[in-house]
């Protein structure tokens, strides 16, 4: 079965048996969260899952092509706005927040689509494209950030400015609002959904060429492929995928601010992505839901000290574990194995 | 176009089982820990059943980090300070019936006294010179703290949970849930900016929590589950434009933070200038993370306003107040929220705050009698406080009233404590009289206009002893005929268009 | 009267506009344009410098001399966090970028910790002056001209001393200059201790205008990195002087015009644009110029 094949490809962490069942079991961990953690608790667990999304079209975009982005919150804010515009107009139907959902995505996609041709169109290489997409976010943020005038407003629906958006309809299909433990279930679906997609597609054809890409772009356009049409694609797939994460929160949270497309949180994926290890998509799913665990636990305890421990956390990550302390881990039992593995797979590109 | 994998890398994949095994159990232990470990250390389901015996739980939720905390950990001292007080006993006078201050005939002098800066003795600096003019005036009441009959609150103990919202919305979120979900709190006090309120209300609407705002804002918040106790637009702006139009003249240029507080004060700003003989001759918003302020000043040279309404936010924009003075602008200023909440008068050097104006209900420099002594209650608890802000004062005086419906409620349930509220209640503040309106949900505030002098010495030229928040109920909102929960802005009101047409309207 | 109190008002403009840009970038360049490491604690270090200050003039020590206290000391701090921490990350841009934004954190939270929210600033030193309506702070003018003096001074020292040679050939080709017998890892340390004591003066003579507080760093941090990248790393001492008064030119007028908010806008678009048509920024374009001219 070629797609069981490609599921169990190289590319990302695991590929035995053993593995497997590990995995099942944590899916299956949880899968039976609501049994053993209140409602408020599966909230947070949301919170921690939608954003496994984001960070794993980041992973493609950088660990797997070499792509830099620090702008792809900018999509998780087009996104949010998207559908709260959408929905928030449509609050009669209930087909509503659906097509906000969708509209969403698409408007990602375009957005994504327009910027990444004048990125990549133009062979802008090296490390511009991370500047270039923070400046595209900053500009996102101070442009939302001065809609708090009443004129600012599309259908029935305010944009709010650094107020935001308020009372975003939460996600419903038909007459079943998605709240609390439904809400929970649907996120973790979609989040083990995408995630096994993002194997399966890095771990097949497209994969191969955007680590070729990564390594030498020279060379994968010597060998025929238009490098700029793949970098467009991923990068349209990350957008979405930072998208898909902007959508789940405002259906989580029914409240988005410009603060969301801010310096701050610009960074904050590239950390999760970073910590993990860029190019293992569980890595980087692990890591992002953790770290957000983490950033939680120690704020919610009053802690002022939550962000010192999270600095010297990453500083420690960094210098001891700097492929990824996921990665580290996961290869950590045999070191003696590191020089079978080919070069073209190592990570040499900075 | 299928690629084959190389001999290497299978062989790698199977011999790695061995120790994929390993990993995947300690994997396992790691996630069902992670998934786990939230549940220890958080209150169990159990305290459900402890709600009408064991503390009374006061949800409070402020900045103590990040780019708010000055003014996060004003209200957390204020919110210690009054549970403190209320656990011993005590509580401050009023009522479930609206009464305002008393008047007397007396002698007063024929200017205000000057408070000047130096400590928080509240030195009298000029004290106004001799007591020759006979009038009436508000009786001043030293002891508003008075005894309750009570420990803490209907013999419960009073216990604040105060988590750190870190400046940060999404944090805010999070924290309210736990809150309102987890810890099951009877109120919950909390916001600083409009922004973290806007957060939060959706979260607090959803559980019909029974929510207090304690800040001076833009107005407009109709909602059925929150009390919001500070100042609004109608308390501030009126009076402080009418006095600057009649001591300075009628062109006014506003410059505000570039976010909804800023835009609808300025609205209010721009249609109600003209009503009392002004005219906002110019407007600028500015965004939050805008520092440098040499563009803003040169745009306020050119237009040559009377005077300036500044709206700034934050610590980037308060770098406008060093270098307007630099710069050598010398106008004068009016503000509803500077001077009052971030003490700019104290931590900018002279005279970078010269001629800064402000109606507020409070600033520590207040020199009645009931005022001093609370600040030295204050002051006796937290010594190495720099400022009471008004925002401080307001939780203060908020949290006792909250103690004060419950007793009238004779439960915690918070239906029945919204109720309570909504009879209609006088409580005396430091600031004065504060009457809670039963349809609104807003305060009646005693206004002052403050003046900073060149040396930062702060006087109050002026006061409107009772000043009502009467835009919502010119919009018609009564919240105990029919419960709402939204925010209205000038746009919505009619009146507004018709001020914004026509330019010129002294009556 | 009144036009040339206007055009002074313009000039001015223009000049505290460029000028901030160049302070608050001449640390990073030197650090991202020289060495290329990601440096998302400058920031945090220009606050270091601005608290320094603040607190040593507070003691009554003259503001100049608080300022050079403040580039030495940062000075320090930088050659520490460079021996300790940056030095595993040559060539390693991301590692670079994560574990700086690690240590912005801990800087900007310790501080907080340390010295609470808020610190008295000092007031902003010299009157002010007027011509027609307008009137002008002296002290940026002072800053505009000691911004001047930073890059010349920089120039002078990477062009004529002989650690300036040393550091430009370990930038081109270290290797090569390793094997010539230049000490790179000094010279590495040098140049990040440099550029940290710079971002720290910097920070101490902005200090006087802006408020002090620990998350202060922040406002700066955007406009350094988008002039050090339109300046481009061709020359990056020519870029930044450029950039800073490119970006500044679109600023200025359209600021005056529109508002402050359209001028970041206009900002942001023309880095944007500049960015993508010249991604080797300003300088390779100056310095193709400057190369004709002199006849190279």
């Amino acid at each position: 079965m070629r797609l069981l094949h490609l599921v169990n490809g190289g590319e990302d962490l695991g590929r035995s048996r053993w593995f497997w069942i590990g995995f099942a079991a944590v899916i299956l961990a949880l899968v039976a969260l609501p049994l053993y953690q209140t409602e408020f608790e599966a909230s947070n667990a949301s919170y921690y899952l939608l954003n496994i999304p984001l960070a794993l079209g980041l992973s493609m975009l950088w660990g797997y092509c070499g792509i830099l982005s620090f702008g792809q919150v900018a999509y998780f804010g087009i996104a949010g706005y998207a559908y709260g515009v959408i929905a928030g107009n449509l609050t009669e139907t209930s087909w509503g927040p659906l097509v906000g959902s969708v509209g969403g995505l698409l408007l990602c996609a375009a957005v994504g689509a327009i910027f990444g041709y004048f990125v990549f169109f133009g062979r802008v290489q090296g490390w511009i494209v991370p500047i270039l997409t923070l400046v595209f976010t900053l500009l996102l943020e101070t442009f939302l950030g001065q809609t708090a005038g009443y004129q600012w407003r599309i259908g029935a629906v305010q944009l709010g400015g650094y107020n935001g958006m308020t009372g975003i309809p939460p996600f419903q299909i038909g007459n079943f609002i998605f709240q609390g433990y439904a809400f929970y279930f649907f996120a973790l679906s979609l989040t083990v959904a995408v995630y096994f997609i993002s194997r399966v597609l890095m771990n097949a054809h497209f994969g191969k060429i955007m680590i070729a890409i990564r390594e030498d772009v020279l060379r994968t356009e010597t060998l025929g492929y238009d490098v700029r049409f793949y970098q467009l694609g991923v990068f349209v797939l990350a957008a979405m995928l930072a998208g898909l994460s902007g959508l789940l929160y405002v259906q989580w949270g029914n409240y988005i601010t410009p603060s969301q497309v801010g310096l701050l949180p610009a960074a904050l994926p590239v950390i999760w992505v970073a910590v993990g290890g860029r190019n293992r998509l569980l890595a980087v799913a692990i890591a992002t839901y953790l770290l957000n665990w983490i950033n939680y636990t120690l704020s919610e305890a009053g802690n002022q000290y939550a962000p010192v421990i999270m600095g010297a956390l990453l500083l420690l990550v960094m210098l001891f574990f700097p492929r990824g302390i996921i990665v580290a881990i996961a290869e950590l039992r045999w070191p003696w194995r590191r020089d079978v593995t080919p070069v073209s797979v190592q990570d040499r590109s900075a | 176009m299928a690629t084959q994998i190389p001999k290497e890398l299978e062989t790698q994949a199977e011999s790695g089982q061995a120790v994929e095994r390993r990993t995947v159990v300690q994997g396992i232990a790691a996630a069902v820990a992670a998934t786990a470990l939230p549940k220890f250390g958080v209150m169990t389901r159990s305290t459900a059943l402890a709600a009408e015996s064991g503390p009374v739980k006061i949800g409070f939720i402020e900045d103590y980090s990040g780019n708010l905390s000055v003014y996060g950990l004003q209200k957390l001292h204020a919110a210690q300070l009054a549970i403190k007080e209320i656990n011993e006993g005590k509580t401050l006078k009023g009522g479930p019936v609206g009464a305002g201050g008393l008047g007397a005939e007396a002698n007063f002098a024929g200017k205000p006294p000057t408070i000047g800066i130096e400590g928080t003795g509240l030195p009298v600096v000029n004290d106004g010179g001799p007591k020759d003019h006979k009038d009436v005036v508000f009786a001043e009441d030293e002891d508003v703290l008075i005894d309750s009959g009570d420990k803490g609150i209907l013999g419960r103990e009073v216990q604040l949970i105060a988590p750190d919202g870190q400046s940060n919305n999404a944090l805010w979120q999070q924290l309210a849930r736990r809150l309102i979900q987890q810890d099951k709190v009877d109120v919950l006090v909390a916001g600083f900016a409009s922004a973290e309120r806007e957060a939060i209300r959706p979260i607090v609407d959803r559980a019909k929590q029974l929510y207090f705002y304690t800040n001076q804002y833009e107005g407009g918040v109709a909602d059925a589950n929150t009390f919001c106790t500070g100042p609004v637009c109608e308390q501030q702006v009126i009076p402080g434009v009418s006095y600057m139009v009649e001591k300075f003249g009628p062109r006014g240029y506003t410059i505000a933070a570039d976010y909804n507080f800023g835009q609808l004060t300025a609205a209010w700003t721009r249609a109600f200038a003209p009503l009392v003989g002004g005219e906002i001759i110019g407007e600028e918003f500015i965004p939050l993370s805008v520092s440098e302020f040499s563009t803003v000043i040169a745009r306020i040279q050119q237009a040559k306003p009377d005077w300036v309404m500044t709206l700034l936010v934050g610590q980037n924009q308060h770098n406008y107040y060093p270098q307007a003075a630099a710069a050598g602008l010398r106008l004068p200023m009016v503000s509803t929220v500077n001077m009052a909440q971030g003490y700019e008068h104290r931590r900018f050097k002279p005279p970078s705050l010269a001629g800064m104006h402000n109606a507020i209900q409070y600033q520590m420099e207040v020199p009645t009698n009931r005022n001093r002594a609370f600040v030295k209650r204050w002051m006796a608890m937290f010594p190495n406080d720099q400022y009471i802000g008004e925002m401080a004062q307001n939780t203060y005086f908020t949290i006792h009233l909250y103690a004060k419906a419950v007793r009238l409620a004779g439960t915690t349930d918070q239906q029945q404590v919204k109720k309570a509220l909504e009879s209609g209640w006088t409580i005396e503040a430091p600031e004065g009289a504060v009457f809670l309106e039963p349809g609104t949900h807003h305060c009646a505030h005693y206004i002052r206009l403050a003046v900073c002098d060149e040396n930062h010495n702060v006087s109050f030229p002026r006061s409107w002893p009772m000043i009502q928040a009467w835009w919502l109920q010119r919009l018609g909102v009564n919240l105990i005929r029919h419960p709402e929960y939204k925010q209205y802005v000038p746009d919505e009101d009619p009146y507004f268009a018709m001020f914004l047409k026509n330019k010129s309207k002294k009556t | 009267m009144d036009t040339l109190g206007l055009l002074a008002s313009i000039l001015y403009q223009f000049g505290t506009n460029a000028a901030f840009l160049l302070l608050a970038a001449i640390g990073l360049v030197v650090i991202l344009g020289m060495m290329n490491i990601i440096n998302l604690a400058h920031g945090e270090l220009m606050m270091m410098g601005a608290y320094i200050a603040t607190i040593v003039t507070h003691r009554g020590i003259p503001f100049p001399l608080a300022v050079l206290l403040a580039f030495l000391l940062v000075a320090m701090f930088g050659a520490a966090l460079e021996r300790v921490i940056i030095r595993r990350f040559y060539g390693h841009e991301l590692g670079a970028l994560v574990v700086t934004w690690g240590i912005s954190l801990i800087m900007g939270q310790g501080t907080l910790l340390f010295f609470g929210p808020f610190m008295p600033s000092i007031g902003i030193p010299g009157g002010s002056f007027s011509l027609g309506a307008y009137s002008f702070a002296t002290y940026w003018i002072v800053l505009i001209g000691v911004s001047a003096i930073l890059i010349a001074a920089l120039w002078w020292i990477y062009q004529n001393t002989r650690f300036g040679l040393m550091a430009r050939a370990t930038m081109q080709k270290a290797a090569m200059a390793e094997a010539l017998g230049v000490n790179t890892d000094r010279v590495y340390m040098l140049t990040f201790a440099l550029g940290s004591g710079l971002a720290g003066a910097c920070g101490a003579l902005l200090a006087p205008t802006v408020s002090i507080s620990p998350l202060m760093g922040q406002q700066f941090v955007a406009p350094a990195f988008i002039t050090v990248v339109v300046g481009g790393a061709a020359n990056v001492l020519l870029g930044a002087i450029g950039s800073s008064l490119l970006l500044s030119a679109v600023k200025t007028p359209v600021g005056l015009l529109f508002g402050a908010f359209i001028g970041t806008v206009a900002l942001l678009l023309t880095a944007l644009i500049i960015i993508r048509l010249m991604p080797n920024g300003v300088s390779f374009y100056l310095q193709r110029f400057t190369e004709r001219r002199v006849g190279a």
